[in-house]
């Protein structure tokens, strides 16, 4: 990832380290390239290729000895892609010619990547006079919730487009470019969001209560039975139980009870909108069928109609078959299925087969207006109509506070010519002032975080540019009032004052968006769930596993956070953070409450540290099987910063197992694709990091035996055993986790460029190397716990750097 | 070479009851679903089939002879439910029982009601339970065509008068354990049908030492054991004819309202499906075993079904899994087919269950509905399918 020019160190014991990780240095980075090609690149130019493409030959019309090695320039960056291309395909050297061995290609081939990647990183991380960086949706979801107490979804279909990602971060300045389509969306958001915060008419709050016992005494009394009538909830299926009249905070409180199945997998509560036909709410819940329990659910919820709905896996709905919820329903053991062509729900020993939600009755209050959330509009309109006095002083509020800075009186002037001017055509007053609002977020002050000065180079940001740096670190959002004091006093960026803020915004409820989106950004968990898994292979697999994958990283990125336990947990731990399904799914018995906790592991159930996370073992896995080496491209991105060059064009998939040969593993078919000379090289480097993750399946299972589709024979027995370049050995992912432990020091830096690259939200450079290994280094004394980490890294120097 | 079917219905009993309570003593196995009975563990009793409930495959008959209490004057018709592995045979092929014709003379083998069905045959008044058998639910069913041809005896014809009325015949091959098996003299006239080849023949076309097959019928001398030829076979082409004629249409059936067999074993998962072991039936054309062997890689449809083998919708009560394992066995017990097939499901019905039946589809046949009196709608019709209406 990281592009840093590097330097080789000699020694066995270092090998693996420089060969794939590469210890940055403070060497300049021409110096560097200069040298590196003198050392690296010339012999083998001088023996493979010079011969046809110099001074007095120049086959294919091309001239490889006066190529310039700026690789910072786009198009010199691409000339050199092309050489590497061809060399990485046995273009080149043609057949005829003498042909490098594995080692000197590999080695000429990653030195090239490398150069070429750490051009593409200084050009992503160029910067003007003035920096640019764009709001993520995510960001711009929790700035307007925080500006006005809007909430707005963003991830609504149509709100707004995905923003772009690099190596999983989504908030690249150089990434986040503004195209028309976005101008557009950006527009029609602020009207949804202004429109919200200052309605014609403020919605009234509703309560409504549906029972399902009500008007069921008839039927009762015919059947003779005494009731109450309940609403049984299969799974797949919903009732529409819940509506919100306007879009806003609601709160839901449903009595039910909650069986778990036969194998004891609970039901999965959730609320599923009927126009964006997804859920917006899901947990699991667990009451026994005699002792309802009452669930309380506070959620924003956007305008529309809300099936109570079970959303455990069980296809229960073909529309031939008699639906499951066809019969009124009092309690399991009356209310059964009479006849044999409907579905079976209760296995041979009278158990219930699928987990099953019997509701008694929901209660739906909202939207509900916090006085928070409305004192974040206090002082934002005029309070009367037609005061253009005060019309300015609002809007010079609200625009400071929404551009993060303080506004010039022409900037002003500006928008309050646009009131007078809807005004002067006949525009109501409040119409008028809001047409202004709107405008002031559709500017590109709100939506983009400037830095620096157009008429003045600097060399750190502002106390204003600081403070908007680190309220969108921490928090996703912009600054608050306090932020914004210390701000225009000047005083942000005080040693000690930056301390205490930092204590103060990591003790604020809003740091749980940094403790969610940091590490699904660093760790790639967008990946979870990209390619479905095959659901003949793992007919187990659902959405919610898919969602509790994710909870258990990101809980556990916060238990490290809360704990401020050290960066090591990460790599190695004897816990993790565990709800049922989960649980349900390593095989591990089922904690107590039904929501994410920490639960400790012991040896035997062969988890800890986030490498045997089911997030990361299926996000580096494609949907039908488990893949070594984007699983060992993942550790060496994640965990040492570090991106392998990308693999040669025209490589051939891993064929399958033919009939007639005995099963093999994915790594047996592996290791006799990498005795090609092309492909050697990288793979000695790659794949140990992925093999020792082979005891775990496509979606995160342990295994000892490898499932192998055709073949003869057995499936074979898993080979979790490596050997990593510099020559240490393991056997299994537990000793490769303790291997990784040994190079702490390598992840604390990674890490922090990690950290950096988020917060700072740009490609870490060679300029930044120093001042990385300085934080790490300084971090170090405090065993690189988390919250000194970021103390270090938010009261260093690159933290201010603009 | 011998047929699944022919295979099937060689290992039924040869256990001749004359007396109900001998029969009481002798007879130990009760079906019970999701267990075919031993070989040669049924009880033999034969009479003419008079009354039939096509549908729910259950029937009466007048067994033969007078035994005991001057039965064929008094007593009632020996009612009597197909199990539902039961197999029926008609000229020589697998039938159903609305392909025999009422009238006609059937051999079967018998049980005592399944455990939990002592219902379906509902008991005899008190005044007739002298003449109650408790063995009334067949494995095996079979016209004499077909019973006599399938143990390898035939009829030689000794003489024939048209003008008495009389047809004397000896046994030839090999004997068959029940039913007759001397010399015997039955009844025939003009109105008895005789086949040689494909065309319908007089009585003057039998002759002397003729090898044949026949049906019986009743005749005035019933109570004596009398009986009249009701359709006779002359020779081996009107006797394949028929055959062939029963069997095209046995398959025609069976294609459209699919194979019958029984859930040995269920595995659910609690995230949807699962995996289910069922058994097929004996006594089908190997064809339609042949269809589905040839299909399994497409799946079958497979639909819930009574234990009369109705089914409710069938083209819409089904559930299509695909085939794990197809497993034949040889020496299946009577009523199995041998052939065990593993399934796998994304969706399970209720009726999945071991020993429930269901019927089976092949890819290959075509979806049809099913007339209204066959199929099963409601509950209330299924309570009262249950029990044999008696007339």
């Amino acid at each position: 990832m990281k592009s840093v020019a590097t330097k080789s160190l000699i020694g066995p014991a270092f090998a693996f380290l420089s060969l794939l990780l590469a210890l940055p240095t403070t060497l300049d980075a021409a110096d560097e390239i200069a040298t590196g090609f003198e050392q690296t690149m010339q012999p083998f130019f001088q023996t493979y290729c010079l011969r046809c493409h110099n001074a007095q030959k120049q086959e294919g019309k091309f001239r490889l000895d006066t190529l310039s090695r700026n690789f910072s320039d786009q198009t010199i960056a691409e000339r050199w892609s092309e050489v590497v291309f061809r060399m990485n395909s046995g273009e080149m050297p043609p057949q005829k010619e003498p042909q490098p061995k594995s080692k000197e290609l590999g080695g000429a081939v990653d030195w090239l990547s490398t150069r070429i990647r750490e051009g593409e990183a200084a050009r992503m991380a160029r910067r003007g006079p003035v920096a640019h960086y764009r709001l993520s949706r995510e960001e711009y979801g929790h700035t307007v919730y925080d500006l006005l107490g809007v909430y707005f979804d963003v991830n609504q279909p149509g709100a707004f487009n995905e923003d772009p990602r690099w190596h999983g971060f989504e908030r690249i300045g150089s990434l986040l470019t503004l195209s028309p389509s976005h101008v557009h969306r950006y527009f029609r958001a602020a009207e949804t969001v202004l429109s919200r915060a200052f309605p014609e008419q403020q919605p009234k709050s509703q309560k409504s209560r549906r029972e399902a016992n009500t008007g069921q005494e008839s039927w009762l009394q015919e059947q003779g039975l005494t009731g109450p009538v309940r609403w049984p909830v299969w799974p797949g299926h919903g009732k529409h139980l819940v509506s919100a009249s306007a879009p806003g905070l609601y709160r839901i409180r449903i009595q039910l009870s909650a069986l778990p199945s036969f194998k004891g997998r609970l039901p999965h509560l959730a609320l599923w909108h009927h126009q964006l036909k997804r859920s917006v709410v899901g947990l699991d819940v667990d009451a026994a069928e005699g002792q309802p329990k009452i669930i309380e659910i506070e959620t924003f919820l956007p305008e529309g109609n809300f099936n109570v709905m079970n959303e455990s896996p069980g296809m229960l709905a073909d529309g031939q078959t008699p639906r499951v919820d066809e019969f009124p329903f009092v309690n399991t053991k009356i209310s059964r299925p009479n006849r044999p062509t409907a579905y079976r729900l209760f296995n041979d020993e009278g158990q219930l087969i699928f987990p099953l939600l019997i509701v008694d009755w929901v209660e739906t209050e909202g939207p509900i207006v916090l006085e928070a959330d409305e004192k974040k509009r206090d002082g934002l309109i005029p309070a009367k109509d037609g005061d253009l006095i005060a019309a300015r002083n609002c809007l010079k509020r609200f625009t400071m506070r929404a551009w993060r800075r303080p506004v010039t009186d022409a900037e002003l002037d500006r928008y309050l010519k646009l009131i007078e001017g809807e005004l002067a055509v006949g525009e109501k007053f409040r119409a008028a002032y809001r047409a202004a609002m709107v405008a002031v977020l559709t500017s590109k002050n709100f939506y983009y975080l400037e830095e620096g000065s157009p008429t003045q180079r600097r060399a750190t940001v502002t106390d204003w540019e600081l403070a908007s740096r680190l309220s969108y670190f921490l928090w996703s959002s912009m600054p608050d009032d306090e932020l914004f004091d210390l701000a225009e006093k000047g005083e942000l960026h005080r040693p000690e004052v930056l301390r205490a803020q930092l204590a103060r915004m990591l003790g604020d409820s809003r740091i749980g968006r940094f403790t969610k989106s940091f590490p699904r950004q660093w760790l790639q968990l967008h990946r979870v769930g990209a390619f479905a898994p095959d659901a003949s292979l793992y007919p187990d697999y659902d959405k919610w596993l898919e969602q509790s994958m994710v909870l258990e990283t990101t809980g556990y990125f916060g238990e490290v956070f809360s704990k401020n336990l050290p960066l090591r947990e990460f790599l190695v731990s004897d816990w993790t953070m565990m709800n049922p399904r989960l649980a349900m799914h390593y095989g591990l018995p089922r904690p107590n409450a039904s929501d994410l906790q920490r639960v400790s592991l012991q040896p035997e159930h062969h988890r800890g540290g986030l490498l045997t996370h089911a997030s990361i073992l299926s996000l580096t896995s494609d949907g039908t099987r488990h893949r070594p080496v984007h699983r060992g491209v993942w550790v060496s991105e994640a965990i040492f910063g570090r991106t392998p060059p990308p693999p040669p064009p025209n490589v051939e998939p891993l064929a399958p197992t033919p009939s007639e040969q005995p099963k093999a593993t994915i790594r047996m078919h592996l290791e006799a694709h990498a005795t090609h000379a092309t492909c050697a090289s990288c793979h000695q480097k790659i794949d140990p990091l992925g093999f020792a993750f082979d005891n775990f399946d496509a979606i995160g299972r342990w295994r000892t035996t490898e499932q192998v589709e055709g073949g003869q024979g057995d499936d074979p027995a898993v080979n979790a055993s490596g050997t990593l370049p510099d020559g240490r050995t393991y056997n299994g992912a537990n000793e490769f986790q303790q291997l990784l432990v040994q190079d702490a020091d390598r992840f604390a830096e990674a890490f922090v460029e990690q950290l950096a690259t988020y917060a700072l939200r740009r490609v870490m450079t060679i300029d930044d190397a120093a001042q990385i290994k300085a934080i790490t280094a300084e971090s170090r004394i405090d065993d690189y716990t988390l919250r000194t980490v970021i103390e270090n890294f938010v009261l260093s120097e690159l933290f201010q750097k603009r | 070479m011998i047929s699944v079917h022919q295979r099937a219905l060689a290992v039924l009993g040869f256990c001749t009851l004359t007396l109900p309570s001998l029969a009481q003593e002798k007879e130990p196995f009760v079906p019970q679903p999701g267990q075919f009975p031993p070989a040669g563990s049924g009880t033999y009793l034969a009479g003419e089939l008079v009354i039939m409930d096509a549908a729910n495959r259950r029937g009466g008959l007048r067994l033969d002879g007078n035994e005991p209490h001057d039965r064929y004057h008094r007593g009632p018709l020996h009612y009597f439910a197909m199990l539902p592995y039961g197999m029926i045979t008609y000229n020589g092929a697998p039938a159903e029982l609305r392909d025999i014709p009422l009238g006609t003379h059937v051999h079967g083998y018998f049980y005592v009601p399944p455990v939990g069905e002592e219902a379906t045959i509902p008991p005899q008044p008190e005044d007739m339970e002298k003449y109650d058998i408790k063995h009334n639910h067949a494995v095996s069913l079979e016209d004499d065509f077909s019973f006599y041809q399938r143990h390898g005896q035939s009829w030689k014809v000794v003489s024939i008068d048209p003008n008495k009325g009389k047809i004397d015949v000896a046994p030839a091959g090999r004997m068959a354990r029940d039913g007759i098996n001397t010399q015997y003299t039955f009844d025939i006239d003009d109105v008895s049908k005789v086949w040689r080849g494909r065309t319908l023949v007089d009585l003057a076309d039998i002759a002397p030492q003729q090898v044949v097959q026949f049906n019986l019928g009743w005749s005035p001398g019933w109570r004596d054991r009398e009986f009249k030829v009701s359709e006779i076979w002359l020779d081996e082409a009107s006797r394949t004819f028929a055959t062939d004629l029963q069997r095209r249409r046995h398959v025609k059936y069976q294609k459209q309202r699919w194979l019958p067999g029984w859930i040995d074993t269920v595995e659910d998962n609690d995230f949807g499906g699962g995996t289910v072991t069922l058994t097929l039936f004996g006594g089908m054309d190997p064809s339609l075993y042949a269809d589905l062997r040839a299909t399994q890689d497409k799946g079958f449809g497979v639909a819930v079904a009574e234990k009369s083998l109705r089914t409710w919708f069938h083209r819409s009560d089904k559930k299509i899994g695909q085939v794990i394992e197809w497993k034949e066995t040889e020496n299946s017990p009577p009523g199995s087919s041998g052939i065990q097939v593993h399934m796998k499901f994304t969706e399970l019905l209720d009726g999945y269950r071991p020993g429930r039946c269901v019927r089976v589809k092949s890819h290959a046949w075509i979806f049809v509905t099913m007339p209204s009196e066959e199929r099963v709608k409601t509950i209330e019709e299924r309570k009262r399918a249950a029990v044999f209406s008696i007339p």
